[in-house]
Formats: structure tokens, C-alpha cells, sequence
């Protein structure tokens, strides 16, 4: 099997790379496992600012609304972080004072929203609230199985049936200008929290629980189906099990899948996320890359690779595959001539060119696509 | 007089606890005080080993022949704590095969059965050992939740009337000349001070017995041998694993509950460095090579954490190891040997000798106190375990008991029947890795003197799995905040607890462990803003 360029991990980077390649005509192939960082997504996008524009494009052909409101993101824990380029899912405010009353409601049972913490972090900043329960017997089947009340669990329950959530809340509701509700609406449809927020009396944000992600999963099916809508191959549930490399140069890999078929490209790029995607993986003398056994950038001695504060930046998260400025990933301090690395594999390397998490995911992928483009008009005749 | 007690106990590890049972059955009145929580010390930070008394038959038959007498005990009185699992001596091509004899002959003169086995039998027996052994002995080695014997100690106690402050630091004695009287506390939670009074006080405190000690004006040479060890992430071996040759390090695999434990290093340490012990690089790779040597799959196997205790021997020699120091009981009369009234300290000892070092020091108080009451805790179960097998006792409970609700006896004994209630809501876990219910912790805030996820954690196991935390703590933390009503301190709690469970991760923090520690930090810090 023969494509243009083929993507080795299928989270925010890969499919933003290949959605760039698809629209330019470049036929390309995802491989993705499955889980990815998407699944733990806040919806915020750390340090987008080199390519806001082009993902807010991006991100809308695939019918995903971001925002960018100047003000505060109000966290799962009731805490504050500066507002940035965000999933509309994220609830914003301009300031931290949010609403004079705040009716926060959680289904009962359902530990994985921290609603009590909530209160108090809106309360110092002078939002008075109050906490109530609704309990849907269309989730009762949950809780057969007690390890079940997770959030996408009851999202698939609500998906059908948030009409009677809603109801409920509205008998709930008093006088708050404000109503609170948990990340667990809308998997299936994105316009769910829309049509919530019309059919109550008063504003409403929804905040999110502990992952998985309701909106980063709805995220991942949406760009997936963007990326397939555009011709691309997305390759589930599959592993690249071996690659191909002569003097520099990735002419194929094989698949668990596949096992017979190798499967050939022009371009390679290694999107296969950080350590727990195991993009890169950590034996307890030194971290490597397992597919290619690239060039990675980290300390040799491994108590450098921690700080005893667990709240605080670790080392280890720094560490990354090694590229050159065009994100050529480097073998035995050579660059590759037709791999590229980009998103969490990277570690923080590339910090400052490209910077952090869902950002640098995002920038390096469109650099790459441009690269790949660039390349492609060159061979041309 | 107000605050009056006829002893005060400090320390609340299991030395403490089983003294502060003892003392109360034989009707005294009695306060426990601890710095900080139940089983915070040693009585936390070791294998779990229920010794046999093998290992230390040959070196130091005292301490033998105490364990395996207090062995027989335990099975009885803490069912729903011990697991009898036995134990095997191996003997591999590097051991010496002619000291098995010597082993043999000094167990049976302990009193411990010992049994030569056929290696291959050993290996039927245990699938997981290291297959080229060349000799096997087995023994009736044992394994034992520290944290639930401590518990059940200390509830039984209050069961009997005794009282327990938690988080209380002795500050200072009160003395009538050379005669303690009582003592100052500080509470390190609502920053007051106190002072209680009593005609014997107890110094129960582990290795931190020396600075009590000092308190009350008495030297006792004691000697801070730290121990390392590993907890795996599976339970590899069903059978205690020991090697047979003189003790060493790393020489002793243990199964518990769902992990199994290897250990330990033996490294004498400052005083200073007691209350905060890292695990270093290189006594990690020591623990694994050797522990590869006893069961060949820990190399592959997920290491969940590492961690220390100090064992607190007093000295006898120079041995810069501890290893050749008796592990027996020491009972001090400081009125004999220090001229220092109404203070007695209990310490050395095992885990597994705990009730003895008990019933020791609590001969000592009624003595003191002209009282002559018989020691009951050697026939008397602990609470949880009055029942019959944990079947039964899941039988009588619910009709067709769940597999958590399994895990539930199995932590609480018969104390599972005082579970609140069994709806849906209370069956919700919790702690997924563990197995944890609503109910259970409920119930553990209730009646066990929870204050923190830390507290928790040593009475629920709630934070112990392989996801150490990542999972349940802010649940767990939503829990206590309804019993508790107090958000703030939470927040902080929250932080503690996965400070504490960091520091266990990052010495063995590669593979699996770094996977899941990349998720954690990532979700505490990005996606809940904790």
C-alpha cells in the first residue's frame, strides 16, 4: 500500500497534520492506537499563539467551535486560570466574581465532578451557591456495575436523553443567575450544551470532571471524520510494528494489523505522543524512542529526571525526540531525511520555537504539512 | 484532677496501640498520644512479614522463639489481618546448601516447624521462585497488614474505654523531682496546648523513643538502622519467599493483599533523617537484582512504589549494619535504671512481637500501679476478628456478596456487618485499583479517626494501587469534605497526598510508573486545576 505521507499516532497533532495534507491533496494515512491525549483534554490550548489563526480555521471546517475571550477559565476544582484560546466547551468568564447566586447541580453519585470544591472557589470570589443531586432512573443501569458513574458513561445516557436532565434542573432552579453543570453533555452531538443553555432560565457553563474528556473525545471524533471526509486512511486500533530505514531514509512500516501488507510513503511523521501514548519510553537507565530508536534529548543520570515536588515542572517532561529546526527528527545525530517528529514526542524541546502541549501539537503539525507541501510542489515536473 | 489518666502512652504505632488495648482490658485508665497518625512509623513502613521466626533462628533464638509463639497468636486473635500464606527457605547455587542443617536444627530448637522439601516440590508449591534452587525449607511464615492490626488495636482499645489523641506531640514532662508526672502536648491541627496527667507514662514512640527519652532526661542507646523496600505492582508469589543463609539485604519477597514486597537495605542513619527517608538510586537496583534472584519475574514486573522505615534496635555493639543487633523486646524501668519515676519504654522488637512487647510493658505499669490483673490479649480476638472465615462472614452480610464486597471483609473482618447501609449509592468505588466502596470509606471517616486522604489511605487502602492516587483522591477528598465541611483544608489535603505518593514513584519512576505519573501531573495540574 503506497500513500503520500503516512502519520504515526492519531491525537491532536497527527490529525491536525493530516487534515493540513488532505486539503492540499496529499494522500495520507493515520495510524493511531486509540487512546491519546485528546481522551484528558482540558480544552485549553496551551501556548497557541503562533498558530491561533490557522487552527480556529482549521478547527471550524471540522465543526468545532473554539473562543477566545479575554478573562478566566474557571477549572474543574474551583479554581481560576487566565483565559486563552480555548473548545467553546470551556467555561469563560471575564471576571472572577462569575454571577451574584450559582445553582450547581451533579447527578448523584457521580464522583467525578467536584462540586463542593467548586462552590468554595466561586464563593471567595463572592458568587454565593448552592449544590443540589438529580438522579435519572435512565442511569440506574450504571450503577449495576460500580465503577461505571464515569463521565462518558453518562454522557452515552444523556446523549439520549438530556431533555429529562434538563427538566429536572428547571424544577431545581430558584433565582440563580447561573447554573453549573458537569462536562457530560454532547458526545455524540456538539450542539447538546447549546440547546441545554436555551432551554433554561438562566446562563449556563458546563465544567469539566475528571477525565475521560467529553469534549476532547467529541474533539477526536470530530477532526477524525474531518480527516476522512477529505480522502485521508485513519488506521484504528492499529501499531506500527516495524519500519523500514536505508542511509537516512524511511521507505515503509508494517502494522500489528497489516501484518503481510508494508505500507509505503513519501514522508513519515512520528506524532506517537509523550510517555503515556509510549511515544517515548522510559527503562530505568535512559528514555527512548521505540519505533526508529531516535536521538532523544535528556539527562543520562536518572535522578535528574524528577523534582521531589510533585506540583512542580519535571524534568522528565522536557525530554524529547532530537530534531533539526525543520523538526527532521535525528538518528545517531543525522537528520532524517523524510521523518518528522511533532507533538508531545518532543517533549519540551522545541519549547520555544513551537511551545507546549496542545500548542505545540498544533504548530509543529501545520509546519511539517507546510514542509510536506513545500517538498511535493518541488517534485513536481 | 482533670486530664488524669493511669498512664499515658506515646506513640501510635502498633507498640503503642497494642499497649494502650492491653492496658485498657485490664481496666486502667488510659490516654494514647501520637504526633501524627496510627501507624505512621515503622509499624507502616515494613514487609508485612508475620515471621515465623526462621530467620532469625540461627542468629538471635530469643527473638525466634518470641515470634513464633506470637505467630500462633496472631493467626487467632487478628484473622481478618493475617494471611497465612507459609513460607519457604531457598537455598541458591551461590548459597552455602551445608547451612540449611544448621537453619533446620536451630529452627526446631526455636520451636518453629521447619521442614526440608524437594526443590521441585517448592516450586509446586511456589511457581514463581527461582527455579535453579538447590535446597527448600518451609516454615510457617505468614504475611500481616500493619495498618488494619494497628487500627483494630487501637479501636479495641477505645472499645475498653482508652482514649487516643491523634496529631498531639509530646512537648515536654511534667516532673514532681525524678518523677514524671505527665505531660505537655501540642495539637499540630488546632495549634492548642494541653497537659494530661498520669502515674506512669509509656514511651512507645519507635525510634523516636530516643528523643522522648531525652525528654524525660534518660539515655537509651538506640540505633536508626533505615530499611528500603519495593512494592510490585502483581502478587507475584502466594508463599513467602526467604533466602537461607545468614539475613542479608534484599533477601525477603513478601506477599500482601494484591502486591507483593521485597526488602531491605539496612543502613544506619542520623537521628535527623528519621522523619524524612528517601529511597536512593542505587538501593533500588540492589533490591531488584537481588529480588530477581528469589523470583525471577520481578525483573519484568511493574514496581509500584519504594519506601523506608527505621527500625528502632538499640545498640548493643559497633555494627555499622543493626543486622547483628537482638530484634528481641527491650523494657525499660527508668526508675531502676535511670532513677526517673513513673516512666517506662518499650522498644525493639517486630512488628510480629508487637503483643508481647505489650503485655511486657503493661506487666510493668500494673506493677507500678499495685494492680494484678492477667494479660487477656493473647486469647482475646480483635475486633474484626470474632467472626469465622471471611466467607462467612460476607454470607451473613449480603446474600451474594460482590467481589468488592469481598474486599470489604477482607479489610474489615466482621466489622464489615457496621457498614452503613448497601444501596447503590455506598457500593460506588471509590478507589477503582483497590476495590474501595463509598460505604467502606464512609464508614472508616465514621469510627477510625480519619482527618486526611493520608489517614485514609492506612485504613482503607484507598491510594495504595497501581494508579497510586491518580483516580481517587479527589473522590475520596469529596468525602471527606462532606463529613468534615471544610473545602480549604482539603485543597491542601489533596496536594499532601500526592506529594507523599510522588515520593514513592520517582525513585522506581520508569515504564508503566512514569506513564502513569506523566497522566497524573498533567490532569492535576492542566485539567483540574488543583
Amino acid at each position: 500500500m503506497k500513500f503520500d505521507t503516512i502519520i504515526i499516532g492519531g491525537g491532536l497533532a497527527g490529525l491536525t497534520a493530516g487534515i493540513s495534507l488532505q486539503q492540499a491533496g496529499i494522500h495520507t494515512a493515520i495510524i493511531s492506537s486509540g487512546q491519546n491525549a485528546l481522551h484528558f483534554f482540558s480544552g485549553i490550548f496551551e501556548s497557541s499563539e503562533t498558530c491561533r489563526e490557522r487552527l480556529i480555521r482549521l478547527f471550524s471546517t471540522a465543526g468545532i467551535r473554539v473562543q477566545d475571550i479575554p478573562g478566566y477559565h474557571l477549572m474543574p476544582m474551583g479554581t481560576f486560570r487566565e483565559a486563552g484560546l480555548s473548545l467553546e466547551d470551556v467555561a469563560s468568564f471575564p471576571e472572577k466574581k462569575i454571577a451574584e447566586r450559582a445553582l450547581i447541580v451533579n447527578f448523584m453519585g457521580f464522583h467525578d465532578f467536584f462540586s463542593s470544591f467548586l462552590a468554595e472557589g466561586l464563593e471567595k470570589e463572592g458568587t454565593a451557591c448552592r449544590i443540589r443531586f438529580i438522579r435519572l432512573p435512565e442511569m440506574e443501569h450504571l450503577r449495576q456495575s460500580p465503577s461505571e458513574m464515569r463521565s462518558v458513561n453518562i454522557a452515552r445516557v444523556l446523549d439520549e436523553c438530556w431533555e429529562k436532565a434538563v427538566a429536572d434542573i428547571r424544577v431545581l432552579h430558584k433565582d440563580e443567575d447561573l447554573i453549573i453543570l458537569p462536562q457530560v453533555f454532547g458526545l455524540k452531538d456538539a450542539s447538546v450544551p447549546e440547546k441545554i443553555a436555551s432551554a433554561l432560565p438562566a446562563h449556563v457553563v458546563f465544567v469539566g470532571t475528571m477525565p475521560p474528556s467529553v469534549p476532547g473525545i467529541r474533539t477526536q471524533m470530530k477532526l477524525k471524520r474531518r480527516f476522512e471526509v477529505l480522502g485521508g486512511t485513519f488506521l484504528m486500533g492499529d501499531e506500527v510494528t516495524s519500519a523500514a530505514l536505508h542511509e537516512g531514509v524511511v521507505s515503509s512500516v508494517t502494522t500489528r494489523n497489516l501484518d503481510s501488507v508494508r505500507l509505503f510513503a513519501d514522508h513519515f511523521i512520528l506524532a506517537s505522543g509523550g510517555y503515556f501514548s509510549k511515544g517515548l519510553v522510559a527503562t530505568p537507565n535512559r528514555i527512548v524512542e521505540p519505533l526508529f530508536g531516535l536521538d532523544v534529548f535528556q539527562a543520562s543520570d536518572r535522578n535528574q529526571w524528577y523534582r521531589t515536588d510533585f506540583f512542580q515542572d519535571q524534568p522528565y517532561m522536557d525530554f524529547g525526540v532530537r530534531t533539526d529546526t525543520s523538526l527532521h527528527a535525528l538518528k545517531d545525530g543525522v537528520p532524517m531525511k523524510n521523518l518528522y517528529a511533532i507533538g508531545s514526542v518532543l517533549g519540551n524541546t522545541r519549547k520555544d520555537d513551537f511551545g507546549t502541549a496542545a500548542g505545540l501539537a498544533v504548530s509543529t503539525a501545520f509546519a511539517v504539512a507546510d514542509a510536506i507541501k513545500e517538498s511535493q510542489k518541488e517534485q513536481l515536473p | 484532677m482533670k486530664n488524669e489518666y493511669d498512664v499515658i502512652i506515646v506513640g501510635g504505632g502498633i507498640t503503642g496501640a497494642g499497649t494502650a488495648r492491653d492496658c485498657a482490658m485490664r481496666g486502667l485508665r488510659v490516654l494514647l498520644i501520637e504526633r501524627h497518625d496510627i501507624a505512621a512509623g515503622a509499624t507502616g513502613r515494613n514487609h508485612g512479614l508475620l515471621h515465623s521466626g526462621a530467620r532469625y533462628a540461627v542468629t538471635d533464638p530469643e527473638s525466634a522463639s518470641e515470634c513464633i509463639r506470637e505467630n500462633q497468636i496472631l493467626r487467632n486473635i487478628a484473622s481478618h489481618c493475617v494471611d497465612q500464606t507459609e513460607g519457604l527457605f531457598i537455598t541458591l547455587p551461590e548459597d552455602d546448601l551445608n547451612y540449611q542443617a544448621t537453619f533446620v536444627d536451630s529452627c526446631r530448637n526455636a520451636g518453629i516447624q521447619a521442614e526440608i522439601i524437594d526443590p521441585k516440590e517448592a516450586l509446586r508449591l511456589e511457581p514463581s521462585v527461582n527455579p535453579d534452587i538447590i535446597g527448600a525449607v518451609k516454615v510457617p511464615d505468614g504475611s500481616v497488614d500493619p495498618f488494619r492490626l494497628c487500627a483494630a488495636n487501637m479501636l479495641d482499645a477505645k472499645l475498653h474505654g482508652a482514649q487516643v489523641l491523634l496529631y498531639t506531640e509530646v512537648t515536654e514532662f511534667i516532673k514532681d523531682g525524678n518523677t514524671i508526672k505527665g505531660v505537655r502536648t501540642y495539637n499540630t491541627q488546632t495549634k492548642r496546648k494541653g497537659a494530661y496527667y498520669a502515674s506512669v507514662v509509656v514511651n512507645a514512640s519507635g525510634i523516636w523513643g530516643h528523643h522522648v527519652a531525652e525528654m524525660a532526661g534518660v539515655h537509651i542507646g538506640m540505633f536508626p538502622a533505615k530499611g528500603s523496600l519495593l512494592i510490585f505492582a502483581h502478587r507475584v508469589n502466594d508463599v513467602v519467599i526467604n533466602r537461607c543463609r545468614k539475613p542479608a539485604n534484599a533477601d525477603i519477597l513478601v506477599p500482601g493483599d494484591t502486591v507483593c514486597i521485597i526488602g531491605t537495605t539496612s543502613d544506619r542513619i542520623p537521628f535527623e533523617a528519621c522523619d524524612d527517608l528517601h529511597v536512593e538510586p542505587d538501593e533500588v537496583n540492589l533490591l531488584i537484582e537481588e529480588g530477581a534472584k528469589l523470583a525471577p519475574s520481578l525483573a519484568n514486573t511493574r514496581i509500584l512504589r519504594a519506601f523506608a522505615g527505621v527500625r528502632p534496635l538499640v545498640s548493643a555493639d559497633n555494627d555499622p549494619t543493626g543486622r547483628s543487633i537482638s530484634r528481641g523486646t527491650v523494657c525499660l524501668d527508668h526508675e531502676v535504671r535511670d532513677g526517673v519515676g513513673g516512666f517506662v519504654s518499650i522498644t525493639g522488637g517486630k512488628l510480629t512481637t508487637y503483643r508481647l512487647m505489650a503485655e511486657e510493658a503493661t506487666d510493668l505499669v500494673c506493677r507500678k500501679l499495685h494492680i494484678d490483673k492477667t494479660c487477656e490479649t493473647a486469647v482475646t480476638p480483635l475486633p474484626g476478628s470474632e467472626g469465622k472465615s471471611f466467607r462467612e462472614v460476607a454470607e451473613r452480610i449480603w446474600e451474594n456478596p460482590t467481589t468488592i464486597q469481598k474486599a470489604t471483609v477482607g479489610r474489615l473482618g466482621s466489622g464489615a456487618a457496621r457498614m452503613k447501609d448497601n444501596s447503590v449509592l455506598e457500593q460506588s468505588l471509590i478507589c477503582e485499583c483497590e476495590e474501595v466502596s463509598v460505604g467502606e470509606i464512609n464508614s472508616a471517616i465514621e469510627r477510625l479517626d480519619v482527618s486526611s486522604l493520608t489517614d485514609l489511605r492506612r485504613r482503607t487502602r484507598v491510594g495504595m494501587g497501581t494508579c497510586q492516587g491518580e483516580l481517587c483522591a479527589c473522590r475520596a477528598a469529596g468525602l471527606l469534605v462532606k463529613a468534615h465541611d471544610c473545602v480549604e483544608r482539603e485543597r491542601e489535603d489533596i496536594r499532601d497526598f500526592m506529594t507523599e505518593r510522588w515520593k514513592g514513584m520517582y525513585p522506581i519512576g520508569w515504564g508503566d510508573a512514569l506513564r502513569e505519573a506523566e497522566y497524573t501531573q498533567w490532569v492535576y495540574k492542566h485539567v483540574l486545576g488543583v
